[in-house]
């Protein structure tokens, strides 16, 4: 009985949460999610429209502009966990061997990611301006110049190094954290064993470091999917060149706020649903994937 | 206590936010009639107050959001509230009528603002309803598309302004020859595009005979005329700055300002900009001519005054617009911020923008554009980007002008 009226009493306590919860995240959720279903005028609800709004984003002018956009972010995804993360795993590996240093190097590498992507992003436009930038003028004399942003081909490999240059301490400290956490019995058994640093490596490191991983996956996932602010720095919100860097953040922005049609509201709620509904099903899934490996 | 005390203060506070039902003056004998744009604030301030000496019992409160790509989401969440001004700057044609649709705006006619009637139809379209066809505001500005240029160094280089296409590709094969960038272009934000593109080839298609074709469906934008038109970027691409895609507005107006390029394609606008950025510059400005022979300057209506409905100074509010109608207030916005007014019969002071003006009156033509924004996405952006896949090699001038056809098929 005590026991009860203990833990009946414990729920108090949490209502302030719960009211500033749902007043500011499943409200304006479930607000988007309604509006997505009405035609609108400007900022004035006009009819029930249905799945309209949704229909409009399988039209053929959106879905062209839908698909490469999503395709867009599923690669920045690949980019990132290709070069970001497995740069953050070589030098959380490298750090965990320094004898000295170690804090002030975890500091510089983590740095960039306390700098806001947009002013990341003007920055490296001003490095690779082709008219200005200091990079282009050190590579020419070695006949390495680029067009970098300036082509759809490297547009977006550029952003994936951008991204990295920024956010690489962050799975370095992660994985920094793990690898703090992994026994030093493991490896020295091992060892004893008979067995290589590859092999200790491959065998007991990496095995060991596998929820960090997936931690780390999700969180790219998540930021690569959820992208706006750099891509918008970088390219503008068409996703210049030629929409080479468009993203779904960006077919949001331009949807909502610059498209001038009278229902942007509507496509654009519906696009917000969908988006919602894409990354949220898709981590869910990742995350069932990755933790059942782990 | 302490809450009643805050209650009647409350109360207190709300009657005296509360619409005054008489719309003369207020208790101190001074109406305040709130007014939102963007641009420099200080402009705003300037011009009003003429106003306010002429009318001692209003006083202007302007209010500039210089964040441009936020106004319109500031404007519409102020209209649909209660927090919005009594006039504001509205966007010019299809950024406009989601707050016409909204019913946000109150509808203009000469009864009330008797300037309007002699407003350049083509003027006060950009100003209307699509659907009604009503005014919905008072257009204050006429922008131009024209190429600027550096006189120091076309007469260090011995160039004159062209008068033919050849002596134009003449000219700038010298400029290049001396390490002279000759056009400052670049294609990186892409709604530069379009206007570079109009600024070439807008004689090439015949101005707003095509368009008018284009619109009545008679014709597509496929047509063999207006791909040369568009095509004419590709032409002078051995004459924008090296990997042309690349470079940013903002480093085509540098490379301009900094005399490391001689021309500089774009709008009336610019000239603020490089008279403040490049005070060293002379500039002057010309059309580039065609192959047939003389160009056409296009223009557009740039944006307008709106009134909003729910305005508590509604009389004072359109009797404010009568003025932003007249060309007192003509005259005072042109020599202020260096731009056409849009009320017409106003003769600029500044000699360059005189002579752009009379120009204009002989050779101009719609920015085709903003004529063909509609749609979601916008045929601008659709455009835009295949203009920028043009100029990188991946399409065809023809290709280019096919996708703006399919685009304009899903509304027009």
């Amino acid at each position: 009985m005590a026991v009860g009226a203990r833990r009946g009493s414990s729920y108090v306590f949490l209502v302030p949460a719960f009211l500033l919860y749902t007043a500011f995240v499943v409200y304006p959720l479930f607000t988007g999610l309604t509006y997505s279903f009405f035609s609108w005028k400007g900022t004035l609800r006009a009819g029930f429209a249905g799945w309209d709004n949704y229909a409009g984003l399988l039209s053929g002018a959106f879905l062209d502009q839908l698909l490469p956009a999503l395709g867009h972010n599923v690669l920045l995804f690949a980019g990132t966990m290709a070069v970001q993360n497995t740069l953050g795993l070589v030098f959380a590996l490298a750090l965990s061997r320094a004898r000295r240093g170690k804090r002030a190097l975890q500091t510089m590498f983590a740095l960039p990611y306390l700098v806001n992507p947009l002013v990341i992003g003007y920055l490296w436009t001003l490095l690779l301006s082709p008219a200005f930038g200091p990079v282009n003028a050190l590579l020419k004399p070695l006949g390495l110049a680029m067009p970098w942003l300036g082509d759809p081909d490297t547009a977006l490999p550029t952003v994936v190094l951008i991204t990295t240059w920024q956010w690489v301490g962050f799975p370095m400290l992660l994985f920094s954290a793990a690898l703090g956490g992994i026994p030093q019995e493991y490896a020295e058994a091992a060892r004893t064993d008979g067995a290589g640093s590859w092999q200790v490596f491959r065998r007991i490191t990496l095995p060991l470091l596998k929820p960090a991983m997936a931690t780390v996956t999700i969180l790219s996932f998540i930021g690569s999917m959820g992208t706006f602010a750099l891509v918008y720095a970088l390219g503008g919100s068409n996703g210049a060149p030629a929409g080479a860097t468009d993203v779904l953040g960006l077919l949001f922005y331009r949807t909502a706020f610059a498209s001038g049609d009278v229902n942007a509201m509507g496509t654009s709620s519906a696009l917000a649903v969908f988006m919602f509904t894409f990354i949220f099903g898709s981590t869910l899934l990742l995350e069932r994937v990755l933790r059942r490996k782990a | 206590m302490r809450l009643a005390v805050a209650a009647v203060a409350l109360a207190a506070a709300v009657t005296a936010c509360a619409p005054s039902t008489t719309a003369s003056a207020g208790h101190q004998g001074k109406i305040t009639l709130s007014v939102w744009g963007w641009g420099p604030e200080a402009n705003f301030d300037k011009m009003f107050a003429e106003y306010e000496k002429l009318n001692p019992g209003v006083d202007v409160d302007a209010r500039s959001f210089t964040t441009s790509t936020e106004y319109d989401t500031i404007l519409s969440t102020g209209l649909a509230g209660d927090s919005g001004p009594d006039l504001a700057w509205l966007r010019a044609g299809p950024q406009l009528q989601p707050l016409v649709e909204a019913g946000r705006l109150l509808p203009l006619d000469t009864k009330d603002v008797p300037g309007l009637a002699d407003f350049d139809e083509g003027v006060l379209r950009a100003a209307k309803g699509d659907k009604d066809g009503k005014v919905y505001g008072v257009p204050f500005a006429v922008q131009t598309l024209q190429v600027i240029y550096n006189k120091k160094i076309f007469a260090d280089n011995g160039i004159t302004p062209p008068k033919t296409y050849a002596e134009m590709l003449a000219s700038a094969d010298k400029l290049k020859a001396k390490g002279v960038i000759p056009f400052a272009f670049g294609g990186k934000d892409d709604w530069m595009l379009p206007i570079v593109a109009s600024i070439f080839g807008t004689a090439h298609w015949g101005g707003d005979e095509f368009l008018a074709d284009v619109k009545a469906k008679r014709k597509k934008f496929a047509d063999p005329r207006f791909v040369e038109g568009i095509d004419q970027l590709n032409k002078l691409k051995p004459y924008f700055p090296e990997n042309v895609a690349g470079v940013s507005y903002t480093d085509a107006q540098i490379l301009f300002s900094s005399g490391k390029a001689a021309m500089f394609p774009g709008g009336l606008w610019e000239l603020n900009f490089f008279g403040e950025n490049a005070k060293d510059v002379e500039l002057g400005v010309f059309t580039p001519p065609t192959p047939e022979g003389q160009g056409l300057m296009p223009g557009f209506t740039d944006g307008s005054y709106g009134v909003n409905v729910k305005t508590r100074h509604k009389a004072e509010a359109l009797k404010f617009a009568a003025w932003l109608a007249s060309k007192d207030y003509g005259r005072l916005y042109t020599d202020t911020l260096r731009i056409f007014s849009a009320v017409p019969g106003v003769t600029p002071e500044d000699p360059l923008l005189a002579e752009v003006a009379t120009a204009f009156d002989q050779h101009g033509a719609t920015y085709f554009m903003n004529e063909f924004a509609y749609g979601n996405p916008s045929s601008a952006a659709v455009f835009s980007k295949a203009l920028q896949e043009m100029l990188l090699g991946r399409l065809t001038a023809k290709e280019a002008a096919e996708q703006l056809d399919e685009s304009v098929s899903t509304w027009l």
